[in-house]
């Protein structure tokens, strides 16, 4: 009988197949004792060329770019595309624009890997550790202060202090003062009321309460200090600044850190794997803020009289605008900003790490790397933010108000009839809030959560449309609050009111997914792109301030993901009831 | 329960592919594309090459994913290209794979594969 080979061991043998070579060839010559036995094997290669670190850090910022291409690219072209073809207007300076569009994506690709690297290790081992160490009252007291902290390092707070710049001292003075001379005690003001808003969350989960009666307490003084000011005349134009902040707050920073700090609090203490761990501490977070603000703006119009406040902002105007520091002009501002927000909180988490816990992070120089970046990223982000999201969504916000109206320096505005135009603008700005809406991460994150939490009665898809309907109808009211000059307490009001009765009626579940997604869908390009278009908008409408769309924008989904839910489950129901009633009749 | 006669299937090989985490769908989908049946992953967490690169290990995943597909030692090398390929494991940082000869495997013959081995015999 013949020996029979198969073809491919035919193939090897003749070495017809691919390239071989032996593994030990690729080693360099070990070392040997005297007796030639191997002591130590040598390393294949000493030193990585050039080329191979081009080749290991291209797909690696390649992908990290593209992630921030995908936010922020739709959006700018979806406004360039308006203006150009809508509004048949060019772009002044699109140049400085574009690079100021390209700086924001630089920089929140540096700023969300620096984060990963640099911050979120420092959250994670204090989360799981800190809680185990020490007594509940002095976690608490961190957890308050981490609060103040991540608030500061939120990029999109940048926005805020930019946007003060645009308001008009004689028309709205404590607005002007809350975001010029106050601003820094704003931002404290607002860490602070995060800061709570955490601690209590993280009681919450402790205790596991329900989260129905903490919204109802804290909507009561929020909605009674807004009445108060919303009948004060000269306080009501700085109650859209409030309600603002709440969704200006809840970014990319304090979500996870605080997160990551409460739910190690609730696993040290055995109660980490309830499936609503996690949940509520973005919604006090942006509830918290409004409360403090307004209590700020009571503290401020007490001990200050508006003509003081107008006197205090012209006369610096007059003296000193010609020369000043490197560090008070355009770049060198950003940058200084940028350190400022990011350093007292990296002091902060390695202090707490190393006096209190005595620990030591793994990987000492990636994290040092990963706190430049955040630097780095916040500065660059910083510089895009003023050169683009917030000249780009001026820009837009100034020239949509053409559409309808007439406005100065534009011979042919307004260009469509009063219906016409009124309508594009108000479709403008649905589509606009429904698009940044869809695309944001968090929201995608969010929705797998719902659907896992509900057992699949909210499916994610229904949660991001719902989400985005929501936001998008929010922005829309808030633009027609603007060009209408509407009373913002008395769009808020009735909203929250709704959203009280359906939080009685919607199951704990469905009240806590709701209640976050508002805070969750404003993220860093959303919020100061928003926050500019209504600046934009309101002064060229002459209208007072052109805050609130970001809060109705929140008021907006806690409303059509309840309607929702409550929808699923009565579609759930009905379905139970026929099938129940196929059955009696077999 | 029933004893079955077991049929040994011999001149199998395993292919290993330690990659980064995420690629393994790619790979399994490039693997079925190519005619294979799939294969398992396992999560894992790997060390050396990121200690060797000192701060350029930012870019490297320490998170793997293991891609274990077996087949036919006589499709060895097209299904080890494929997985190369898919992989991207010619790239630096990427993982690396490995093919293990496989002394016996059995499994459920399905009936129209046990028929082809049939007339193998009497052919």
């Amino acid at each position: 009988m013949p020996t029979r080979y198969r073809f491919s061991e035919f193939q090897r043998a003749t070495g017809t197949t691919r390239p071989e070579a032996r593994f030990g060839q690729l080693f360099p010559e070990p070392e040997r004792d005297a007796d030639g036995r191997i002591l130590r094997l040598k390393p294949i290669v000493s030193k990585v060329t050039s080329q191979e670190v081009v080749r290991i850090l291209q797909p690696y910022a390649a992908s990290r770019f593209g992630e921030q291409c995908h936010a922020v690219i739709p959006l700018a072209v979806y406004l360039v595309l308006f203006q150009l073809l809508i509004l048949r207007e060019r772009f002044e300076d699109s140049w400085l624009i574009t690079g100021g569009l390209f700086a924001v994506i630089v920089g929140l690709m540096f700023f969300m890997e620096g984060l990963k690297l640099g911050l979120m290790p420092f959250g994670t081992v204090i989360g799981s550790t800190l809680p185990r160490r020490s007594s509940l009252p002095v976690v608490l007291i961190i957890t308050l202060l981490l609060g103040i902290g991540v608030t500061f390092a939120e990029p999109a707070i940048g926005a805020l202090k930019t946007a003060g710049q645009n308001v008009l001292v004689e028309k709205a003075p404590y607005l002007f003062a809350l975001l010029n001379e106050w601003s820094d005690t704003l931002v404290l003001v607002v860490g602070a009321s995060v800061g709570l808003a955490a601690v209590v969350g993280t009681l919450r989960f402790l205790y596991g309460w329900s989260l129905k009666p903490l919204i109802y307490l804290s909507l009561f003084p929020v909605l009674g200090l807004s009445l108060y000011c919303a009948l004060r005349p000269d306080l009501a134009s700085a109650l859209g600044l409030a309600w603002d902040t709440g969704a200006v707050t809840t970014g990319p920073v304090t979500v996870p850190l605080v997160l990551a700090l409460g739910i190690g609090i609730a696993a040290a203490a055995g109660k980490g794997d309830s499936g609503l761990s996690g949940f509520g501490i973005v919604t006090l977070a942006s509830l918290f803020p409004v409360t403090g603000v307004l209590l700020l703006l009571l503290f401020v119009a007490s001990t200050h009289t508006p003509a003081e406040i107008i006197q205090a902002a012209m006369a610096p105007a007059v003296s000193g605008a010609a020369d000043l520091a490197w560090h008070e002009t355009s770049p060198g501002l950003e940058i200084i900003m940028g350190i400022r927000a990011i350093l007292p909180l990296v002091l902060f988490l390695f202090l707490v790490l190393s006096l209190m816990l005595r620990e030591r992070l793994a990987n000492p120089a990636e994290i040092l790397l990963g706190i430049a970046f955040t630097i780095i990223g916040m500065c660059i982000f910083n510089l895009g933010l003023t050169y683009g999201l917030s000249a780009l969504g001026g820009s837009a916000g100034g020239l949509v108000p053409m559409a309808f109206m007439e406005i100065d320096g534009h011979a042919d505005s307004p260009i469509y009839g009063y219906g016409v135009g009124l309508s594009l603008a108000i479709i403008f700005a649905w589509v606009l809030g429904f698009g940044a809406t869809v695309a944001e991460p968090a929201l995608n994150a969010l929705g797998i959560t719902a659907e896992s939490l509900t057992n699949g009665v909210f499916r994610k898809r229904t949660l991001i449309i719902s989400v985005s309907v929501g936001v998008a109808c929010g922005i829309a009211l808030g633009l027609a609050k603007l060009i209408f000059q509407l009373p913002l307490f008395w769009m808020i009001l009735p909203g929250y009111l709704l959203a009280i009765v359906l939080t009685y009626f919607s199951s704990e579940e469905f009240v806590n997914v709701a209640w976050d997604s508002a805070g969750v869908t404003t993220g860093p390009i959303t919020v100061p792109l928003v926050l500019a278009l209504g600046l934009g908008f309101g002064s060229a409408t002459d209208a007072v301030e052109g805050f609130g769309i970001l809060s109705l924008a929140s008021v907006g989904p806690i409303i059509s993901v309840m309607i929702t839910g409550l929808w699923a489950r009565y579609r759930m129901n009905m379905q139970v009831k026929a099938a129940a009633a196929v059955e009696g009749a077999l | 329960m029933k004893n079955q006669p077991i049929t040994f299937l011999t001149d199998a090989v395993l292919i290993t592919a330690v990659v980064t985490v995420g690629r393994a769908d790619t790979i399994l989908k490039a693997v079925r594309n190519a005619g294979a049946m799939g294969g398992i992953v396992h999560l894992a967490r790997g060390t050396g090459i990121r200690e060797r690169l000192g701060l350029l290990a930012i870019a490297v995943e320490a998170e793997k994913e293991v891609v274990s597909v077996i087949t036919a030692s006589d499709y060895q090398d097209f299904l080890a290209e494929v997985i190369y390929n898919a992989g991207e494991l010619g790239a630096p940082g990427n993982g690396y794979l490995t093919v293990t000869a496989l002394e016996r495997m059995a499994t459920y013959i399905p009936e129209e594969a046990a028929a082809r081995l049939a007339r193998g015999r009497h052919e």
